[in-house]
């Protein structure tokens, strides 16, 4: 088994997962030492019925909570600053984000705010310029998020954060909260936490902790993904992704990105697509050009792909292959289950030569890939297919 | 897998693994705001020059203010005070623990007074008594076994009355755990053999018992395939520091792993020939371990199966008939024992009526077994084991483990 010479490893999150994990959240609140949480929400979750399921969650408890429900698709450091006001004038000590993205984003830098100054919070940009604890704070995913919330980063307003102070305190994944996503997007936030594993699990910064989250991470959504596009109501495969999700965002944050998240992210901005979309149509690709440069790792991937069975079934030089077809043969399954949804989002993408040519620069500015000529290559390999 | 109804999982201890893992604490404590650490230790760490190679790797950029080498074999009330008391003349600000269980144990306790300004630790005795962080602590363990580096529980005694106090908080996990191989190259065979079975059976037991979740699971299987490739060559060959990097990382996994995910009646049945006896832990595991797995077969016959995969890699696993790998495991385990016997020249025992003390004394006599079986009893971990156990079935596994036969599954009841 692969051992590296020298690793570091950590993972702050608590994960409380199943059913009436929310109702744990006012003991994890004293634990945290916090009495009066701040929850934040997208627009729209109230009319969900959202915020009623965590509403009722409280109703037992000595705990008050107070509630924002609107933020947008776009947060901006003016929006920090009226959540800062309202966090300070009435006294609370903790923050819970419903949902992943710009909510997780956004509660994220408002707990630099209200743990320093309000002013400061550019000051905070960069990597590893916050050197102390935050407030508490809790993240109730939803299918909407992808994992990236759990992680150590943040990009808000331009800049991006990158400090283990950023990850959250807790995880609450209650299956009440998964219920609510189409198909796409569920493929697509799905697809950026498989990525986000299988990258960390084949990379080169692997270790054996994160490949520990990445392992299960894998292991969750292979089993469950193309069941939950299948039948919506399949509760406990939504539970599963969730917890896929969170686990990935984990093992992401201890580890270099790959070229799967660093393409498919520029491709999605190019080309206005969700970044899981491109992420997981790009996977197979990177992972097929990797293991033509002699990467070791991809033949281990098959286990948590496909179980026990079948990777003990082939040889070792045998299983690389077998795991890079798998993944081709998961994006054909998940256009077939959304009735062709998702393909036709991969075939709608205006993608020329130029635009190509585009994302690779925008990934080597990202100074993750150097080799762009390479990636343009794989990069229109996965267009021409898709 | 089947996602369990409800579970929680968190390990927040940074770790830091490598052949120079050392040298990182200074940069560590100075993230934590700390750099006047007390070592807490104990005197066989000190005797095998553990001490020197730490001081050495971190004297340049930490203030070590004293290290207190006298920790019992058994952490005690007395000595926490005693330390902790310690530490405030000795105006430290941070804890470095270097042991094994009983050194993580003390340091916690002295964590808690000096950090909570405690006269009487017992009020912080319990589950989830501690309401903040505590003063910054580092762990390094000594021993690639008890995986105590990352676990939220500490057992201290209170020998003046008798009792037996467990602390158990999030804020008891320290803020970092050093693994580094230097800190087991001197562990004489016999202490290897034993420290890496019961990691193996912290892992085995994670994977095999009733609070399993998707992450004990991968940690416990990460665990088992290290132990599986490195105990016996580091048994054979001391000196073999990328075997002792890998003894040295399962510990530290399949410590989170059933930090996570709780034990079974390997572990309920070990505690008891541990207090009734005085058998060292490890070696208490390594006997048991494939008796937890006969006994609980026809429940968890399928899981076990699985383990086949870590252990004996994936040919072996292939070529065994499905319903035969249960059987294998066990049969495997065994073997492990076998070899250790005989890489350690017979001081790893395999059975009960092989474990000697140091004046070659036999440690338990057939006609404790009564006792020890009702002193499992009383013990909490049996809650998580698939299989009830009354009296009765304690004392047949005992004479089993004591005898070194396979269980006769005729007189196993099926609950």
């Amino acid at each position: 088994m692969y051992l590296p010479e020298h690793y570091e490893f950590f993972c702050h999150v608590k994960i409380n997962s199943g059913h009436r994990a929310l109702e744990q959240i006012p003991f994890e609140l004293d634990v945290l030492n916090a009495r009066k949480p701040f929850v934040i929400s997208r627009k729209g979750d109230s009319e969900r019925g959202l915020i009623d399921v965590i509403i009722d969650a409280f109703k037992d408890s000595e705990v008050a909570i107070g509630i924002f429900d609107g933020v947008p698709p776009d947060p901006d450091l003016k929006l920090i600053r009226e959540l800062f006001n309202i966090y300070r004038d009435r006294g609370y000590d903790a923050i819970i984000a419903v949902g992943g993205g710009p909510v997780a984003d956004t509660a994220k830098v408002l707990n630099i705010a209200v743990s320093g100054k309000p002013d400061d919070i550019e000051e905070y940009a960069g990597e590893d310029q916050i050197k102390r604890p935050l407030k508490p704070l809790i993240i109730v995913p939803t299918l909407s998020g992808t994992g990236y919330e759990m992680s150590k980063h943040v990009f808000f307003g331009g800049r991006a954060y990158v400090s283990h102070f950023l990850m959250p305190n807790l995880a609450v994944i209650d299956p009440r909260m998964t219920i609510t996503e189409d198909a796409v997007s569920i493929a697509s936030t799905t697809l950026v936490a498989l990525a986000h594993a299988v990258e960390a699990y084949t990379g080169a910064t692997k270790n054996p902790l994160a490949d520990a989250y990445a392992y299960s991470a894998i292991q969750l959504i292979m089993e469950h993904l193309v069941k939950v596009l299948r039948d919506q109501q399949y509760g406990s495969g939504r539970l599963a992704l969730s917890n896929a999700h969170a686990m990935a965002g984990c093992a992401f944050s201890n580890v270099a990105s790959g070229i799967a998240h660093e393409l498919g992210k520029a491709m999605g901005e190019v080309c206005h697509m969700p970044p899981g979309l491109c992420m997981g149509m790009l996977l197979p690709h990177v992972l097929e050009k990797q293991m033509s440069e002699g990467s070791h790792n991809i033949a281990d991937l098959l286990l948590p792909l496909a179980g026990f069975d079948a990777y003990a079934s082939m040889t070792d030089n045998l299983r690389a292959r077998r795991a890079v077809d798998i993944l081709y043969d998961l994006l054909k399954d998940l256009s077939a289950v959304s009735g062709g949804a998702v393909s036709r989002r991969w075939k709608n993408a205006q993608i020329s030569e130029d635009t190509l040519q585009g994302i690779a620069q925008r990934a080597v500015v990202n100074e993750v890939i150097s080799d762009a000529d390479g990636y343009v290559k794989i990069l229109r390999e996965a267009t021409e297919r898709r | 897998m089947d996602m369990p109804g409800y579970y929680e999982f968190c390990c927040r201890v940074k770790i830091i693994s490598g052949h120079d893992a050392l040298e990182k604490i200074p940069d560590t404590l100075a993230q934590l705001n700390a750099g006047r650490p007390m070592i807490v230790t104990d005197k066989g760490v000190v005797g095998a020059g553990l001490i020197d190679t730490v001081v050495d790797a971190i004297s340049n950029g930490v203030n070590i203010r004293v290290i207190a080498d006298d920790v019992p074999p058994d952490s005690d009330l007395r000595i926490v005070n005693s330390l902790a008391r310690l530490y405030r003349e000795k105006g430290c600000d941070s804890i470095i623990a270097i042991g094994g269980g009983s050194v993580m144990d003390t340091a916690k306790g002295i964590n808690i007074i000096v950090s909570e300004k405690a006269e009487n630790l017992m009020l912080f005795s319990g589950a989830n008594a501690l309401k903040r962080a505590l003063r910054p602590m580092i762990a390094i363990p000594t021993t690639a076994g008890t995986g105590s580096e990352v676990t939220l529980v500490a057992v201290i005694k209170d020998h003046e009355k008798h009792l037996k106090m467990a602390f158990v908080s999030y804020f008891l996990l320290p803020d970092a755990s050093i693994v580094d191989s230097r800190m087991t190259l001197t562990l004489p065979p016999a202490i290897t053999a034993a420290t890496g079975m019961d990691a193996l059976s912290h892992a085995v037991e994670a994977y095999t018992c009733l609070a399993k979740n998707p992450l004990s699971d991968a940690h416990a299987l990460a665990a088992i395939r290290l132990i599986s490739d490195n105990l016996l060559k580091v048994t054979v060959n001391p000196g073999d520091r990328k075997g002792r990097l890998g003894m040295a990382s399962a510990a530290t996994l399949a410590g989170i792993a059933f930090g996570n995910s709780m034990v079974g009646m390997v572990h309920t049945l070990g505690h008891s020939v541990g207090s009734v006896c005085g058998v060292p832990h490890g070696a208490c595991m390594a006997i048991l371990l494939p008796y937890g797995l006969e006994y609980n077969m026809h429940k968890n016959g399928n899981l076990t199966a699985e383990l086949l995969l870590p252990i004996a890699g994936a040919e072996v696993y292939a070529a065994t008939p499905k319903e035969e790998r249960a059987q294998s495991v066990i049969d495997l385990i065994r073997r492990m024992n076998q070899e250790l016997y005989e890489a350690t020249g017979g001081r790893h025992a395999r059975f009960f009526r092989e474990s000697l003390d140091r004046k070659g004394k036999e440690m338990v006599p057939k006609e404790k077994l009564p006792d020890i079986a009702e002193t499992a009893l009383r013990d909490g971990s049996i809650f998580y084991n698939p299989e009830d156990l009354d009296y009765d079935d304690f004392l047949m596994v005992l004479e089993a483990a004591w005898e070194g036969k396979p269980l006769n599954t005729f007189l196993i009841r099926r609950g």
